[in-house]
Protein backbone atom coordinates (compact mmCIF):
# COMPACT_ATOMS: atom_id res chain seq x y z
CA UNK A 1 0.00 0.00 0.00
CA UNK A 2 1.34 3.49 -0.82
CA UNK A 3 1.68 5.95 2.10
CA UNK A 4 -1.76 7.56 0.56
CA UNK A 5 -3.99 4.70 0.54
CA UNK A 6 -3.25 3.99 3.92
CA UNK A 7 -4.29 7.47 4.69
CA UNK A 8 -7.20 7.04 2.79
CA UNK A 9 -7.80 3.62 4.63
CA UNK A 10 -7.56 5.10 7.74
CA UNK A 11 -9.95 8.49 7.26
CA UNK A 12 -12.89 6.07 5.79
CA UNK A 13 -12.44 3.75 8.73
CA UNK A 14 -13.20 6.55 11.18
CA UNK A 15 -15.98 8.18 8.93
CA UNK A 16 -17.42 5.00 8.71
CA UNK A 17 -16.82 5.24 13.20
CA UNK A 18 -18.87 8.67 12.67
CA UNK A 19 -21.57 6.80 11.40
CA UNK A 20 -22.12 4.24 13.77
CA UNK A 21 -21.97 6.78 16.78
CA UNK A 22 -24.88 8.64 14.45
CA UNK A 23 -26.67 5.42 14.52
CA UNK A 24 -26.21 4.54 18.08
CA UNK A 25 -27.48 8.02 19.79
CA UNK A 26 -30.21 8.14 17.35
CA UNK A 27 -31.68 4.79 16.58
CA UNK A 28 -35.11 6.32 15.57
CA UNK A 29 -33.88 8.39 12.79
CA UNK A 30 -31.20 5.78 11.57
CA UNK A 31 -33.40 3.82 9.06
CA UNK A 32 -34.08 7.04 6.73
CA UNK A 33 -29.93 7.76 6.81
CA UNK A 34 -29.24 3.86 5.59
CA UNK A 35 -31.92 4.35 2.78
CA UNK A 36 -29.88 7.39 2.46
CA UNK A 37 -26.59 5.75 2.61
CA UNK A 38 -27.75 2.61 0.11
CA UNK A 39 -29.26 5.21 -2.50
CA UNK A 40 -26.06 7.19 -2.52
CA UNK A 41 -24.19 3.79 -2.82
CA UNK A 42 -26.38 2.64 -5.81
CA UNK A 43 -26.14 5.90 -7.28
CA UNK A 44 -21.98 5.66 -7.01
CA UNK A 45 -22.35 2.40 -8.23
CA UNK A 46 -24.20 3.64 -11.43
CA UNK A 47 -21.25 6.22 -12.07
CA UNK A 48 -18.32 3.45 -11.20
CA UNK A 49 -20.29 1.13 -13.85
CA UNK A 50 -20.18 3.81 -16.59
CA UNK A 51 -16.99 4.84 -15.71
CA UNK A 52 -15.54 1.33 -15.74
CA UNK A 53 -17.19 0.49 -19.23
CA UNK A 54 -15.90 3.27 -20.79
CA UNK A 55 -11.95 2.52 -19.55
CA UNK A 56 -12.09 -0.87 -19.44
CA UNK A 57 -15.12 -3.07 -20.50
CA UNK A 58 -15.73 -1.90 -23.86
CA UNK A 59 -12.94 -3.66 -24.75
CA UNK A 60 -14.19 -6.65 -23.27
CA UNK A 61 -16.36 -8.78 -25.14
CA UNK A 62 -19.77 -8.70 -24.54
CA UNK A 63 -18.99 -5.38 -22.41
CA UNK A 64 -22.17 -3.67 -23.49
CA UNK A 65 -23.94 -5.14 -20.52
CA UNK A 66 -21.41 -2.99 -18.37
CA UNK A 67 -23.13 -0.22 -20.04
CA UNK A 68 -26.61 -1.19 -19.48
CA UNK A 69 -25.71 -2.11 -15.78
CA UNK A 70 -24.66 1.09 -15.16
CA UNK A 71 -27.54 3.57 -16.81
CA UNK A 72 -29.72 1.21 -15.10
CA UNK A 73 -27.99 1.45 -11.14
CA UNK A 74 -28.02 5.31 -12.31
CA UNK A 75 -31.54 5.39 -12.36
CA UNK A 76 -32.85 3.11 -9.75
CA UNK A 77 -30.16 5.21 -7.51
CA UNK A 78 -32.36 8.61 -8.45
CA UNK A 79 -35.36 7.15 -7.58
CA UNK A 80 -34.63 5.51 -4.20
CA UNK A 81 -33.09 9.32 -3.52
CA UNK A 82 -36.10 11.12 -5.16
CA UNK A 83 -38.27 8.70 -2.55
CA UNK A 84 -39.36 10.10 0.73
CA UNK A 85 -39.17 7.19 2.79
CA UNK A 86 -38.05 3.49 1.94
CA UNK A 87 -40.02 0.65 4.04
CA UNK A 88 -37.99 -0.52 6.57
CA UNK A 89 -38.51 -3.87 5.47
CA UNK A 90 -36.87 -3.70 1.93
CA UNK A 91 -33.78 -2.68 4.21
CA UNK A 92 -34.10 -5.02 7.19
CA UNK A 93 -34.34 -7.98 4.27
CA UNK A 94 -31.15 -6.87 2.38
CA UNK A 95 -29.58 -7.10 5.97
CA UNK A 96 -30.57 -10.31 6.23
CA UNK A 97 -29.38 -11.99 3.30
CA UNK A 98 -25.81 -10.30 3.36
CA UNK A 99 -25.82 -11.64 6.56
CA UNK A 100 -27.12 -15.07 6.41
CA UNK A 101 -24.55 -15.54 3.37
CA UNK A 102 -21.48 -14.58 5.12
CA UNK A 103 -22.60 -16.16 7.77
CA UNK A 104 -22.70 -19.60 5.39
CA UNK A 105 -19.60 -18.97 3.79
CA UNK A 106 -18.15 -18.74 7.42
CA UNK A 107 -19.72 -21.69 8.65
CA UNK A 108 -18.34 -23.79 5.27
CA UNK A 109 -14.99 -22.09 5.68
CA UNK A 110 -14.64 -23.79 9.39
CA UNK A 111 -16.04 -26.60 7.74
CA UNK A 112 -13.74 -26.75 5.02
CA UNK A 113 -10.59 -26.27 7.95
CA UNK A 114 -11.86 -28.42 10.22
CA UNK A 115 -11.63 -31.06 7.39
CA UNK A 116 -7.41 -30.58 7.00
CA UNK A 117 -7.65 -30.36 10.76
CA UNK A 118 -6.49 -26.76 10.42
CA UNK A 119 -7.84 -23.43 13.04
CA UNK A 120 -11.75 -23.67 12.42
CA UNK A 121 -13.30 -21.97 15.53
CA UNK A 122 -12.76 -18.34 15.15
CA UNK A 123 -14.48 -19.11 11.88
CA UNK A 124 -17.15 -21.24 12.93
CA UNK A 125 -17.68 -18.40 15.43
CA UNK A 126 -18.04 -15.75 13.29
CA UNK A 127 -20.31 -17.44 10.90
CA UNK A 128 -22.65 -18.31 13.70
CA UNK A 129 -22.98 -14.73 15.16
CA UNK A 130 -23.41 -13.85 11.31
CA UNK A 131 -26.31 -16.08 10.90
CA UNK A 132 -27.61 -15.35 14.70
CA UNK A 133 -27.80 -11.73 13.29
CA UNK A 134 -29.73 -12.46 10.42
CA UNK A 135 -32.15 -14.21 12.07
CA UNK A 136 -32.37 -11.22 14.57
CA UNK A 137 -33.41 -9.17 11.25
CA UNK A 138 -36.06 -11.72 10.48
CA UNK A 139 -37.92 -12.02 13.81
CA UNK A 140 -37.40 -8.20 14.48
CA UNK A 141 -38.66 -7.36 10.77
CA UNK A 142 -41.05 -4.35 11.61
CA UNK A 143 -38.28 -2.39 13.76
CA UNK A 144 -36.69 0.31 13.04
CA UNK A 145 -34.26 0.62 16.02
CA UNK A 146 -33.10 -3.05 15.61
CA UNK A 147 -32.34 -2.07 11.83
CA UNK A 148 -30.00 0.82 13.05
CA UNK A 149 -28.28 -1.58 15.70
CA UNK A 150 -27.89 -4.63 13.05
CA UNK A 151 -26.45 -2.01 10.37
CA UNK A 152 -24.07 -0.24 13.13
CA UNK A 153 -22.67 -3.32 13.98
CA UNK A 154 -22.10 -4.39 10.27
CA UNK A 155 -20.65 -0.87 9.84
CA UNK A 156 -18.43 -1.34 12.81
CA UNK A 157 -16.78 -4.13 11.68
CA UNK A 158 -16.16 -3.11 7.85
CA UNK A 159 -14.61 0.24 9.50
CA UNK A 160 -13.00 -1.61 11.96
CA UNK A 161 -11.46 -3.80 8.83
CA UNK A 162 -10.44 -0.57 7.15
CA UNK A 163 -8.62 0.64 9.55
CA UNK A 164 -6.85 -2.57 10.30
CA UNK A 165 -5.64 -2.88 6.90
CA UNK A 166 -4.07 0.07 7.22
CA UNK A 167 -0.87 -1.09 9.23
CA UNK A 168 0.22 -4.72 8.55
CA UNK A 169 3.79 -4.52 6.77
CA UNK A 170 2.78 -5.54 3.07
CA UNK A 171 6.08 -5.38 0.86
CA UNK A 172 7.58 -8.34 -0.43
CA UNK A 173 11.37 -8.65 -0.13
CA UNK A 174 13.17 -10.03 -2.73
CA UNK A 175 16.68 -10.60 -2.64
CA UNK A 176 18.70 -10.69 -6.63
CA UNK B 1 -3.76 -29.50 -14.69
CA UNK B 2 -4.66 -32.09 -12.39
CA UNK B 3 -3.15 -35.36 -10.37
CA UNK B 4 -2.63 -37.57 -13.64
CA UNK B 5 0.12 -34.25 -15.09
CA UNK B 6 1.49 -32.71 -12.07
CA UNK B 7 2.26 -35.84 -10.50
CA UNK B 8 2.38 -39.00 -12.38
CA UNK B 9 3.00 -37.08 -15.91
CA UNK B 10 6.05 -35.35 -13.93
CA UNK B 11 7.46 -37.91 -12.78
CA UNK B 12 7.66 -39.65 -16.10
CA UNK B 13 9.36 -36.47 -17.66
CA UNK B 14 11.75 -36.42 -14.24
CA UNK B 15 12.76 -39.89 -14.97
CA UNK B 16 13.05 -39.39 -18.99
CA UNK B 17 15.35 -36.27 -18.16
CA UNK B 18 17.75 -38.53 -15.96
CA UNK B 19 16.48 -38.20 -12.42
CA UNK B 20 16.48 -41.81 -10.30
CA UNK B 21 13.21 -43.53 -9.03
CA UNK B 22 13.67 -41.27 -5.69
CA UNK B 23 14.55 -37.95 -6.90
CA UNK B 24 11.58 -37.97 -9.61
CA UNK B 25 9.32 -38.91 -6.31
CA UNK B 26 10.38 -35.73 -4.68
CA UNK B 27 9.90 -33.98 -7.80
CA UNK B 28 6.87 -35.13 -8.64
CA UNK B 29 5.19 -34.71 -4.75
CA UNK B 30 6.25 -31.17 -4.79
CA UNK B 31 4.87 -30.01 -7.88
CA UNK B 32 1.28 -31.72 -7.10
CA UNK B 33 1.70 -30.38 -3.67
CA UNK B 34 1.47 -26.46 -5.89
CA UNK B 35 -1.98 -27.27 -5.63
CA UNK B 36 -2.89 -27.99 -1.95
CA UNK B 37 -0.12 -25.85 -0.23
CA UNK B 38 -3.08 -23.38 1.16
CA UNK B 39 -2.65 -20.68 3.75
CA UNK B 40 -5.10 -23.41 6.18
CA UNK B 41 -2.50 -26.17 5.14
CA UNK B 42 0.43 -24.28 6.61
CA UNK B 43 -1.70 -22.57 9.48
CA UNK B 44 -2.09 -26.36 10.30
CA UNK B 45 1.16 -27.27 10.56
CA UNK B 46 2.44 -23.93 12.07
CA UNK B 47 4.32 -22.58 9.24
CA UNK B 48 4.64 -19.08 7.26
CA UNK B 49 1.55 -18.48 5.77
CA UNK B 50 2.85 -16.33 2.89
CA UNK B 51 3.98 -19.69 1.71
CA UNK B 52 0.74 -20.18 0.58
CA UNK B 53 0.67 -21.47 -2.78
CA UNK B 54 -3.01 -22.02 -3.30
CA UNK B 55 -6.50 -20.92 -1.79
CA UNK B 56 -8.82 -23.49 -1.43
CA UNK B 57 -12.49 -23.56 -2.54
CA UNK B 58 -13.76 -21.89 0.97
CA UNK B 59 -10.73 -19.47 1.15
CA UNK B 60 -11.65 -18.29 -2.16
CA UNK B 61 -15.46 -17.30 -1.35
CA UNK B 62 -14.18 -15.88 1.89
CA UNK B 63 -11.16 -13.95 0.13
CA UNK B 64 -11.22 -9.98 0.43
CA UNK B 65 -11.26 -8.58 -2.90
CA UNK B 66 -10.21 -5.11 -1.18
CA UNK B 67 -6.09 -3.72 -2.51
CA UNK B 68 -4.91 -6.15 -0.02
CA UNK B 69 -6.65 -9.25 -0.22
CA UNK B 70 -6.48 -8.46 -4.24
CA UNK B 71 -2.45 -8.69 -4.32
CA UNK B 72 -2.30 -11.77 -2.21
CA UNK B 73 -4.88 -13.54 -4.88
CA UNK B 74 -2.65 -11.90 -7.50
CA UNK B 75 0.55 -12.93 -5.71
CA UNK B 76 -0.60 -16.40 -5.44
CA UNK B 77 -2.10 -17.48 -8.69
CA UNK B 78 -0.19 -15.12 -10.74
CA UNK B 79 3.26 -16.93 -9.63
CA UNK B 80 2.33 -20.22 -9.45
CA UNK B 81 -0.29 -21.11 -11.99
CA UNK B 82 -0.67 -18.47 -14.67
CA UNK B 83 2.78 -17.06 -14.93
CA UNK B 84 2.64 -13.86 -17.19
CA UNK B 85 3.82 -13.70 -20.46
CA UNK B 86 4.87 -10.36 -21.00
CA UNK B 87 4.76 -7.71 -18.30
CA UNK B 88 5.71 -5.02 -20.97
CA UNK B 89 3.05 -6.17 -23.50
CA UNK B 90 1.56 -2.89 -25.28
CA UNK B 91 -2.25 -2.91 -26.48
CA UNK B 92 -3.00 0.96 -27.57
CA UNK B 93 -6.26 2.90 -26.98
CA UNK B 94 -6.86 1.18 -23.47
CA UNK B 95 -6.69 2.22 -19.75
CA UNK B 96 -3.46 1.61 -17.48
CA UNK B 97 -5.25 -0.51 -15.13
CA UNK B 98 -6.55 -2.53 -18.60
CA UNK B 99 -3.12 -2.66 -20.05
CA UNK B 100 -2.01 -3.92 -16.25
CA UNK B 101 -4.06 -6.48 -16.38
CA UNK B 102 -4.23 -7.40 -20.03
CA UNK B 103 -0.20 -7.89 -19.18
CA UNK B 104 -0.89 -10.85 -16.68
CA UNK B 105 -2.26 -13.21 -19.62
CA UNK B 106 -0.55 -16.41 -19.11
CA UNK B 107 1.20 -17.84 -22.17
CA UNK B 108 4.12 -20.30 -22.35
CA UNK B 109 7.79 -19.50 -23.49
CA UNK B 110 7.38 -16.30 -22.01
CA UNK B 111 10.63 -14.74 -19.71
CA UNK B 112 9.40 -15.29 -16.79
CA UNK B 113 9.81 -18.81 -17.78
CA UNK B 114 12.87 -18.75 -17.99
CA UNK B 115 13.61 -16.99 -14.45
CA UNK B 116 11.44 -19.50 -12.92
CA UNK B 117 13.15 -22.39 -14.40
CA UNK B 118 16.32 -20.51 -13.26
CA UNK B 119 15.69 -19.56 -9.63
CA UNK B 120 15.25 -23.45 -8.97
CA UNK B 121 18.82 -24.39 -11.03
CA UNK B 122 21.36 -25.28 -7.65
CA UNK B 123 18.78 -25.11 -5.69
CA UNK B 124 16.50 -28.80 -3.81
CA UNK B 125 13.97 -31.14 -5.39
CA UNK B 126 11.03 -29.14 -3.67
CA UNK B 127 12.53 -25.98 -6.22
CA UNK B 128 12.25 -28.51 -9.29
CA UNK B 129 9.24 -29.80 -8.72
CA UNK B 130 7.33 -26.67 -8.00
CA UNK B 131 9.07 -24.73 -11.30
CA UNK B 132 7.50 -27.73 -13.20
CA UNK B 133 4.30 -26.92 -11.82
CA UNK B 134 4.73 -23.45 -12.89
CA UNK B 135 6.05 -24.62 -16.41
CA UNK B 136 3.33 -27.08 -17.29
CA UNK B 137 0.43 -24.25 -16.13
CA UNK B 138 1.63 -21.61 -18.45
CA UNK B 139 0.34 -24.35 -21.46
CA UNK B 140 -3.08 -25.65 -19.68
CA UNK B 141 -3.74 -21.92 -18.53
CA UNK B 142 -2.34 -19.47 -21.42
CA UNK B 143 -5.00 -17.10 -22.47
CA UNK B 144 -6.26 -16.29 -18.80
CA UNK B 145 -4.70 -14.02 -15.86
CA UNK B 146 -3.99 -15.22 -12.18
CA UNK B 147 -5.85 -11.81 -11.00
CA UNK B 148 -9.79 -11.60 -10.73
CA UNK B 149 -10.45 -9.62 -14.27
CA UNK B 150 -13.90 -9.70 -15.87
CA UNK B 151 -12.48 -7.95 -19.03
CA UNK B 152 -9.70 -10.44 -19.37
CA UNK B 153 -10.81 -14.25 -17.66
CA UNK B 154 -14.96 -13.66 -19.04
CA UNK B 155 -16.32 -15.74 -21.16
CA UNK B 156 -19.44 -16.06 -22.98
CA UNK B 157 -21.83 -18.54 -24.92
CA UNK B 158 -20.04 -19.13 -27.70
CA UNK B 159 -18.09 -21.44 -26.37
CA UNK B 160 -17.34 -24.61 -28.77
CA UNK B 161 -15.69 -28.71 -28.31
CA UNK B 162 -14.33 -30.12 -31.41
CA UNK B 163 -15.02 -33.26 -31.43
CA UNK B 164 -12.78 -36.12 -32.87
CA UNK B 165 -15.11 -37.12 -35.55
CA UNK B 166 -14.67 -33.55 -36.58
CA UNK B 167 -17.67 -32.14 -36.00
CA UNK B 168 -18.33 -28.94 -33.44
CA UNK B 169 -20.67 -29.11 -30.41
CA UNK B 170 -21.70 -26.50 -28.41
CA UNK B 171 -20.50 -26.93 -24.72
CA UNK B 172 -23.38 -25.75 -22.05
CA UNK B 173 -22.26 -24.87 -18.94
CA UNK B 174 -23.46 -24.60 -15.03
CA UNK B 175 -22.68 -23.71 -12.21
CA UNK B 176 -23.01 -26.84 -9.57
CA UNK B 177 -19.52 -27.40 -8.13
CA UNK B 178 -20.43 -30.43 -6.97
CA UNK B 179 -21.60 -32.02 -10.19
CA UNK B 180 -18.88 -33.48 -11.95
CA UNK B 181 -18.59 -32.58 -15.76
CA UNK B 182 -20.29 -34.65 -18.25
CA UNK B 183 -18.58 -35.52 -21.34
CA UNK B 184 -20.89 -37.35 -23.33
CA UNK B 185 -23.43 -34.32 -22.74
CA UNK B 186 -20.88 -31.86 -23.21
CA UNK B 187 -21.52 -30.57 -19.94
CA UNK B 188 -19.00 -28.63 -17.56
CA UNK B 189 -19.13 -26.84 -14.45
CA UNK B 190 -17.75 -22.40 -14.93
CA UNK B 191 -18.02 -20.26 -12.15
CA UNK B 192 -20.93 -17.96 -11.85
CA UNK B 193 -21.14 -14.95 -14.31
CA UNK B 194 -20.47 -11.64 -11.73
CA UNK B 195 -20.16 -8.58 -13.26
CA UNK B 196 -17.75 -6.70 -10.61
CA UNK B 197 -14.47 -6.67 -12.32
CA UNK B 198 -12.94 -8.28 -8.97
CA UNK B 199 -15.09 -10.82 -8.51
CA UNK B 200 -13.19 -13.47 -7.52
CA UNK B 201 -14.98 -15.89 -9.80
CA UNK B 202 -13.56 -13.80 -12.43
CA UNK B 203 -10.19 -15.29 -11.29
CA UNK B 204 -8.12 -17.77 -14.13
CA UNK B 205 -10.10 -20.07 -15.64
CA UNK B 206 -13.20 -20.26 -13.58
CA UNK B 207 -15.63 -19.07 -16.10
CA UNK B 208 -14.21 -21.97 -18.68
CA UNK B 209 -14.74 -24.14 -16.16
CA UNK B 210 -12.14 -26.74 -15.94
CA UNK B 211 -11.44 -27.35 -19.31
CA UNK B 212 -8.09 -26.31 -19.67
CA UNK B 213 -7.43 -29.09 -17.31
CA UNK B 214 -8.36 -32.17 -19.58
CA UNK B 215 -5.36 -33.16 -21.55
CA UNK B 216 -8.15 -34.77 -24.57
CA UNK B 217 -9.79 -32.01 -25.25
CA UNK B 218 -9.87 -29.37 -28.07
CA UNK B 219 -12.04 -26.32 -27.83
CA UNK B 220 -13.03 -22.82 -29.61
CA UNK B 221 -14.32 -19.51 -28.15
CA UNK B 222 -13.91 -15.81 -27.89
CA UNK B 223 -11.76 -14.75 -25.08
CA UNK B 224 -12.59 -11.39 -23.34
CA UNK B 225 -9.35 -9.89 -24.24
CA UNK B 226 -9.63 -10.98 -27.93
CA UNK B 227 -11.18 -8.49 -29.60
CA UNK B 228 -14.08 -11.16 -30.91
CA UNK B 229 -11.58 -13.05 -32.47
CA UNK B 230 -12.47 -16.59 -32.05
CA UNK B 231 -8.99 -18.58 -30.53
CA UNK B 232 -8.63 -21.92 -30.79
CA UNK B 233 -7.34 -24.70 -27.45
CA UNK B 234 -5.59 -27.71 -28.63
CA UNK B 235 -4.82 -29.60 -25.05
CA UNK B 236 -3.39 -33.01 -26.41
CA UNK B 237 -0.66 -30.48 -28.38
CA UNK B 238 0.04 -28.16 -25.70
CA UNK B 239 0.14 -30.86 -22.96
CA UNK B 240 2.68 -33.12 -25.45
CA UNK B 241 4.62 -29.26 -25.61
CA UNK B 242 4.35 -29.02 -21.50
CA UNK B 243 6.45 -32.46 -21.19
CA UNK B 244 8.73 -32.31 -23.46
CA UNK B 245 9.46 -29.08 -21.86
CA UNK B 246 9.74 -29.69 -18.90
CA UNK B 247 12.20 -32.70 -19.71
CA UNK B 248 14.46 -30.04 -21.26
CA UNK B 249 13.98 -28.16 -18.06
CA UNK B 250 14.80 -30.61 -15.63
CA UNK B 251 17.72 -31.89 -18.12
CA UNK B 252 19.26 -28.33 -17.36
CA UNK B 253 18.79 -28.38 -13.77
CA UNK B 254 20.56 -31.73 -13.54
CA UNK B 255 23.58 -30.30 -15.66
CA UNK B 256 22.99 -32.00 -18.53
CA UNK B 257 22.28 -28.67 -20.63
CA UNK B 258 24.16 -25.79 -20.48
CA UNK B 259 21.62 -23.23 -20.91
CA UNK B 260 17.97 -23.15 -21.00
CA UNK B 261 16.30 -22.08 -23.49
CA UNK B 262 12.48 -21.22 -24.56
CA UNK B 263 10.93 -22.82 -27.38
CA UNK B 264 12.77 -26.19 -27.17
CA UNK B 265 11.31 -29.45 -26.51
CA UNK B 266 13.34 -32.73 -25.93
CA UNK B 267 11.17 -34.94 -28.28
CA UNK B 268 14.16 -36.97 -28.79
CA UNK B 269 13.59 -38.14 -25.27
CA UNK B 270 10.32 -39.66 -25.81
CA UNK B 271 10.60 -41.34 -28.91
CA UNK B 272 9.33 -44.66 -28.88
CA UNK B 273 6.66 -43.88 -26.25
CA UNK B 274 5.54 -41.07 -28.72
CA UNK B 275 2.42 -42.49 -29.76
CA UNK B 276 1.59 -44.16 -26.71
CA UNK B 277 1.91 -40.37 -24.80
CA UNK B 278 -0.93 -38.92 -27.51
CA UNK B 279 -3.23 -41.81 -26.74
CA UNK B 280 -3.19 -41.30 -23.20
CA UNK B 281 -3.31 -37.37 -23.46
CA UNK B 282 -6.14 -37.85 -26.37
CA UNK B 283 -7.92 -40.22 -24.22
CA UNK B 284 -11.84 -38.74 -23.16
CA UNK B 285 -11.84 -38.96 -19.70
CA UNK B 286 -11.77 -36.75 -16.49
CA UNK B 287 -9.01 -38.53 -15.31
CA UNK B 288 -5.44 -39.86 -16.50
CA UNK B 289 -3.85 -41.01 -13.24
CA UNK B 290 -4.10 -44.76 -13.93
CA UNK B 291 -2.31 -44.67 -17.50
CA UNK B 292 0.27 -41.92 -16.67
CA UNK B 293 1.22 -44.45 -13.74
CA UNK B 294 1.76 -47.26 -15.65
CA UNK B 295 3.91 -45.36 -17.99
CA UNK B 296 5.86 -44.32 -15.28
CA UNK B 297 6.03 -47.74 -13.62
CA UNK B 298 7.13 -49.45 -16.26
CA UNK B 299 9.60 -46.73 -17.55
CA UNK B 300 11.66 -46.49 -13.41
CA UNK B 301 10.82 -50.91 -12.81
CA UNK B 302 9.77 -49.06 -9.92
CA UNK B 303 5.72 -48.88 -8.14
CA UNK B 304 4.63 -45.50 -7.76
CA UNK B 305 2.87 -44.76 -4.59
CA UNK B 306 -0.10 -42.87 -4.49
CA UNK B 307 0.01 -39.14 -4.00
CA UNK B 308 -0.94 -38.42 -0.32
CA UNK B 309 -0.95 -34.96 1.00
CA UNK B 310 -0.18 -35.59 4.86
CA UNK B 311 3.10 -37.84 3.68
CA UNK B 312 5.23 -35.20 4.91
CA UNK B 313 3.40 -32.92 7.48
CA UNK B 314 4.00 -34.52 10.79
CA UNK B 315 8.17 -34.59 10.14
CA UNK B 316 7.52 -31.00 9.49
CA UNK B 317 5.58 -30.38 12.58
CA UNK B 318 7.72 -32.30 14.96
CA UNK B 319 10.90 -30.80 13.76
CA UNK B 320 12.62 -27.84 15.99
CA UNK B 321 12.43 -24.36 14.47
CA UNK B 322 15.93 -24.78 13.67
CA UNK B 323 15.95 -27.50 11.40
CA UNK B 324 12.36 -26.79 9.91
CA UNK B 325 14.03 -25.43 6.49
CA UNK B 326 16.24 -28.96 6.05
CA UNK B 327 12.51 -31.16 6.18
CA UNK B 328 10.98 -31.94 3.07
CA UNK B 329 7.84 -28.83 3.30
CA UNK B 330 10.70 -26.89 4.79
CA UNK B 331 12.47 -27.08 1.31
CA UNK B 332 9.12 -26.91 -0.68
CA UNK B 333 8.32 -23.83 1.32
CA UNK B 334 11.75 -21.70 0.72
CA UNK B 335 10.84 -22.45 -2.75
CA UNK B 336 7.47 -21.01 -2.66
CA UNK B 337 8.70 -18.00 -1.36
CA UNK B 338 11.61 -17.79 -4.03
CA UNK B 339 8.98 -17.88 -6.37
CA UNK B 340 6.38 -15.63 -5.36
CA UNK B 341 9.36 -12.80 -4.16
CA UNK B 342 10.44 -13.36 -7.88
CA UNK B 343 7.07 -13.28 -9.69
CA UNK B 344 6.16 -10.03 -7.63
CA UNK B 345 9.30 -8.21 -8.23
CA UNK B 346 9.15 -8.39 -12.21
CA UNK B 347 5.52 -7.25 -11.86
CA UNK B 348 6.07 -4.70 -9.44
CA UNK B 349 9.27 -3.30 -11.58
CA UNK B 350 6.68 -3.48 -14.83
CA UNK B 351 5.02 -0.32 -13.11
CA UNK B 352 1.67 -2.21 -11.80
CA UNK B 353 1.17 -3.02 -7.95
CA UNK B 354 -1.60 -5.40 -9.18
CA UNK B 355 0.64 -7.84 -7.06
CA UNK B 356 1.91 -5.73 -4.47
CA UNK B 357 5.17 -3.95 -3.16
CA UNK B 358 8.62 -5.52 -3.43
CA UNK B 359 11.67 -4.28 -1.53
CA UNK B 360 14.72 -4.76 -3.25
CA UNK B 361 17.28 -6.51 -0.44
CA UNK B 362 20.44 -4.89 -1.72
CA UNK B 363 19.01 -1.73 -1.65
CA UNK B 364 17.17 -1.14 1.17
CA UNK B 365 17.54 -3.93 3.50
CA UNK B 366 15.17 -6.15 4.99
CA UNK B 367 11.35 -4.65 4.98
CA UNK B 368 7.88 -5.85 4.69
CA UNK B 369 5.97 -9.26 5.39
CA UNK B 370 8.60 -11.13 7.94
CA UNK B 371 7.87 -14.71 6.80
CA UNK B 372 9.99 -13.57 3.34
CA UNK B 373 13.27 -13.37 6.29
CA UNK B 374 13.68 -17.01 5.71
CA UNK B 375 15.25 -16.05 2.55
CA UNK B 376 17.51 -13.79 3.62
CA UNK B 377 18.59 -16.32 6.18
CA UNK B 378 18.93 -18.59 3.46
CA UNK B 379 21.06 -16.48 1.34
CA UNK B 380 22.95 -15.82 4.23
CA UNK B 381 23.65 -19.33 4.67
CA UNK B 382 24.35 -19.75 0.81
CA UNK B 383 27.28 -17.00 1.35
CA UNK B 384 29.13 -18.67 4.23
Amino acid sequence: MTGLQRIRSVLAGLLMLAGVALLLVQPEAGYRIIALILSVVLLIDGVRSLWFYFSMARHMVGGRLILFRGIIALDLGMFAYSLQEIPPVYILLYLLVANLFAGVIDVLRAMEAKRMESRWRLNLAIGIANILLALSCGFCFRNPTLLAYVYAAGLAYSACLRIAQAFPKTAIVYIP
Amino acid sequence: MQEDFHYYATYCAAFLAGYSHAESLDICYSAQFVDLCSASLLAKIRAPRAAATTQLAMEMADARTDLLGLQNITRIWASFHFLPYDLYAEKKGVSRLYRQKYRLICQPNGSLVEDTVRLAKGSSLQAVGLAMHVLADTWAHRNFAGTPSLVINNTNEHFYELLPDGTERQIKFRHNPTAPDDLERGLFTNSLYQMGENAVMNLGHGRAGHLPDYSFIRYKYLPAWGGYRELLKDNPSDYLHAFCQMIEAMKYLRGERERFEKERYDRAAIEGLEDEIQTILCTRRLDACADWKALGERLSGQPIEAFSVEKYQQAYRDTPESGKDETFLGKFILAALAQKSMVTNKIYRSGSLLAGFSVDYEQKGFRGIKDFRKLVEQAREGEG
